[in-house]
């Protein structure tokens, strides 16, 4: 594929004033810089493509009407714990610049592919959550609303040794006179130090004229654990990938996804994994429902490299189709380089079971009702990983919600 | 063992593959690839003028198209080059089209397919075989029972001129166009040799039909097309062997197989690949299965440099079927990149796959597969399911498996393990006797079994040996 050329309304001023507004240290403008110089050399992130059918059109997006970079807006309210910093992104390069400068590109590099180069350059919000050595916080909130025709954020999670934390991140379209599509960026770099825990949940519902991208990637050192989970409801095209490199011996992870799309909604949800140390484990688990014409399309990676020695690594993506308009394509992969491995992988895609919703009619529940609940059931296995009990509720009610 | 299988264990199974014959040909084809060779090719064949056209067209499209390199962990075929390779030798055998009593062949020709096993296991098992030497087929024979019924069993060459209107409507149109990929588009320009199978209505052949392929000349390229019509209510169980001894130049085998598996139709095609490994082995394979047919790929994949290989079904009919079942097995040195490819294109339709992979010594074994449920197939299902077992930590086994879903009345389903031999399972084995080698033997044995008992015993016989060289290592 070809790289794109720059937007018209996207030059080195663009960048050094939105730079300068914040009154950034000198390493992160040339940081910006660079990205913004590499844009011509990088290429879309990869979409699968079988013959004769391209499983997502990144091509089609049109981003010099997409992106208006100097106009970014949002409302984001943070919510910290005892013991924990939760700042924004401008605040944290005040009170914590080295721990921003470390962290900051160390999992996801800005080259990494088009569109992360275009958040380096333009990025304008995000938060820094800090946990200091053996704090233990709970419920760490971030409650975002877009109010621009763009918007990029930057999260960083740093947890030092024997930390703990849980964070809800939720995003929204907050009330804006915005007219036409739009264009939401999120990254997230999540550094697990040793024996530390962090569970990160993301609910995305944003309004469905806005184009999403999300690239969430956690480096898990010795015997630390990064559990995520992804909701996945909002936006008319979603691409998101979460993905974990276990580089630490014995560390461990969970990419626990639900997505339900409807209308002519597009959600592109990926999980990779790479083993790269020894007695690593992880576990991925999706499920996602679709009604109207919704499609999804789904690529799983367990990678196991050739120093990974006895690993253990599960895949399980399960799709359920509302609709006889709606289309689900899934990739399941495993790369094995080790053979001290237990791997496996199962995919299914079908309709709500016919003997389920048969008994529950036998019951005289109304038939949709009886759907309903059989849908909400199937949720069941990711609800039951989330440990905000907020953002549990939230998943609940939206899934709910689409459902009426 | 019954004592049908003696002849097997006579010849060592490894020199049975491994020796060469002198290079002799009465017609070999400059290297490389003009319209100038495939005109020479056409010529010689003395081919109607439309084989030949389309011959041209499909070169055109052959250096229209890229080489794949894209795909992601593929084998490396960046030494492949076509111009280093002679695309058409003829050897010399008088009769054009084979002759149909092993004793009329030259010596040399004989003793390789004697020494293969062929003439014993027709005796045995079989309803008809071929035998391709290099790129023509050199001995052809039926049993006349099954001419009586109508069963046509001959070389591709000799169906051109015999059975031209057939061979013209279905020979690279309907179901590999040469457009469908580079390889697919080489082939087209140069094919040679193949067979031809043409099962008229409601024939059951009941004994498989065999043909077997030898490569035996340095450097070349053998392309032989295999073209299966299975009309209505018919079956029919084709097994085609291939094997070459190892050169240090490479070789290419590109084939190319066509079958239509008419209504209510079975069509089971049986390969068991044992080329040596400097053969690069790009072939493409497909089916198109009308309503009720039933169409089963059984493939063992044991040899070869690099491997990519991908039989296809498309069940184009309401209620027809599909079932493919493969072993991959990657010693030091190969990459055996195989699977699957099924496009349920009509309601009720059906498809499984099978796929066992082992890898060792260095090996890479991919499983590739693409399961395609169209708008409209309602009432489908798949299952897929894909096993590999890893010997040691220089090996690599991919799962890559793609379903496209259009449709929502369907049922689904994936699965896919990977692991190591069980140490428990050998420990087992061990306190009853055996030692590691065989105890690891006799794991593999049973891991393969799904795929073994669907092959006639001969085969699954020779199959089983071929495991047991490939775990002693002992495999040129």
């Amino acid at each position: 594929m070809s790289s794109k050329a720059l937007p018209a309304n996207l030059s080195e001023e663009t960048v050094r004033t939105i730079s300068d507004e914040r009154d950034e240290p000198e390493w992160l403008l040339e940081a910006r810089l660079d990205a913004l110089e590499s844009l011509e050399s990088l290429d879309l992130p990869d979409v699968i493509q079988t013959p004769g059918r391209r499983w997502t059109n990144l091509e089609a997006l049109d981003f010099e009407e997409l992106v208006d970079p100097l106009n970014a807006a949002d409302t984001t309210e943070r919510v910290t714990a005892e013991g924990v910093e939760v700042l924004s992104f401008t605040e944290a390069l005040d009170s914590h610049e080295e721990v921003v400068e470390e962290a900051f590109g160390s999992t996801i590099a800005p080259d990494t592919n088009y569109l992360t180069a275009l958040s380096a350059a333009l990025f304008t919000t995000g938060t820094l959550i800090y946990v200091p050595e053996d704090v233990d916080a709970e419920d760490v909130k971030i409650r975002a609303e877009m109010n621009s025709k763009s918007l990029f954020s930057h999260t960083l999670v740093v947890t030092e040794k024997s930390s703990s934390v849980t964070i809800l991140e939720a995003i929204e379209s907050g009330e804006s006179d915005v007219e036409g599509e739009r264009y939401f960026s999120n990254l997230v770099e999540i550094v697990a130090g040793e024996n530390s825990y962090v569970q990160y949940g993301s609910l995305q519902n944003l309004d469905e004229n806005t184009y999403t991208y999300s690239l969430k990637r956690g480096d898990a050192g010795v015997y630390s654990t990064i559990n995520w989970i992804e909701g996945n409801l909002g936006s008319r095209l979603t691409r998101s990938d979460i993905e974990t490199e276990l580089n630490g011996d014995s560390s461990e992870t969970k990419i626990v996804g639900a997505f339900f799309g409807h209308n002519d909604q597009h959600l592109d949800v990926n999980a990779r994994v790479w083993h790269k140390a020894e007695h690593t484990t992880a576990d991925l688990v999706t499920r996602g429902v679709l009604d109207d014409e919704a499609r999804s399309v789904y690529e799983g990676v367990q990678d196991v490299g050739r120093d990974a020695w006895d690993t253990n690594s599960y895949q399980r993506e399960n799709t359920l189709m509302l609709s006889d308009e709606s289309e689900a394509d899934a990739s399941p992969k495993l790369i094995i380089n080790n053979h001290d491995t237990e791997a496996s992988h199962a995919a299914t895609v079908g309709q709500v079971d016919k003997e389920d919703l048969f008994y529950m009619l036998s019951r005289s529940i109304p038939e949709r009702t009886a759907r309903n609940m059989l849908v909400e059931g199937f949720f069941v296995p990711v609800l039951d990983e989330i440990e905000v009990d907020e953002f549990r509720e939230d998943l609940q009610e939206l899934i709910s919600a689409r459902l009426d | 063992m019954s004592s049908d299988q003696d002849h097997l264990k006579e010849t060592d199974t490894e020199a049975r593959f491994e020796f060469k014959k002198e290079q002799k040909s009465s017609f070999q084809a400059d290297k490389g690839l003009t319209e100038e060779t495939i005109r020479v090719i056409s010529e010689d064949k003395d081919e109607p003028e439309w084989m030949l056209q389309r011959r041209l067209r499909a070169l055109k499209q052959y250096q229209k198209m890229p080489m794949p390199t894209d795909w992601p962990g593929q084998p490396d075929l960046s030494e492949v080059d076509v111009d280093e390779i002679v695309p058409y030798i003829r050897p010399d055998v008088e009769t054009r089209g084979g002759v149909d009593d092993w004793t009329d062949l030259p010596d040399d020709i004989k003793d390789t397919f004697d020494k293969l096993g062929i003439p014993e296991a027709e005796k045995n098992a079989l309803s008809g075989v071929g035998a391709q030497y290099e790129s023509e087929v050199v001995y052809q024979n039926m049993q006349e029972q099954w001419e009586e019924k109508g069963v046509v069993f001959c070389n591709m060459d000799k169906a051109v001129q015999e059975h031209e209107d057939l061979v013209k409507e279905y020979f690279m149109t309907k179901c590999v166009p040469p457009s469908d990929n580079k390889f697919a588009a080489l082939h087209g320009a140069i094919w040679s040799g193949g067979s031809f199978v043409y099962v008229p209505e409601d024939v059951t052949v009941e004994m498989p039909i065999q043909a077997y392929f030898r490569m035996n000349s340095e450097g070349m390229g053998q392309f032989e097309h295999t073209l299966i019509i299975a009309e209505e209510g018919s079956e029919v169980h084709y097994i085609e062997g291939c094997s070459a001894p190892k050169y240090s130049a490479f070789n290419l085998h590109s084939g190319g197989v066509e079958v239509f598996v008419g209504e209510d139709a079975h069509v089971q095609y049986s390969t068991v690949q044992n080329w040596s490994k400097n053969t690069y082995n790009l072939n493409t394979k497909r089916a198109i299965v009308e309503k009720n047919g039933r169409m089963e790929w059984i493939s063992g994949s044991m040899g070869s440099k690099a491997t990519m290989l991908y039989p296809a079904s498309i069940l184009k009919g309401r209620g027809a079927s599909d079932n493919h079942i493969t072993i991959a097995f990657a010693g030091e040195g190969q990459n055996i990149d195989t699977g699957a490819k099924v496009y349920h294109n009509a309601p009720n339709t059906k498809s499984t796959i099978e796929s066992k992979s082992i890898s060792k010594d260095g090996g890479r074994t991919n499983y590739r597969g693409l399961v395609h449920i169209a708008n409209g197939a309602t009432n489908s299902s798949t299952s897929v399911e894909c096993d590999a077992l890893m010997f040691d930590n220089e090996s690599t086994s991919d799962t890559m498996p793609y379903m496209e879903i259009n449709e929502s009345t369907v049922d689904v389903a994936h699965e896919a393990t990977v692991g190591k031999i069980g140490d428990e399972d050998v420990f087992y084995l061990q306190s009853r006797g055996l030692d590691d080698d065989d105890a690891k033997q006799m794991i593999v044995s049973g891991f393969i079994e799904p795929i073994t008992e669907e092959l006639p015993i001969e085969y699954a016989v020779e199959l089983n040996r071929l495991v047991e060289l490939e775990m002693e290592g002992s495999l040129g």
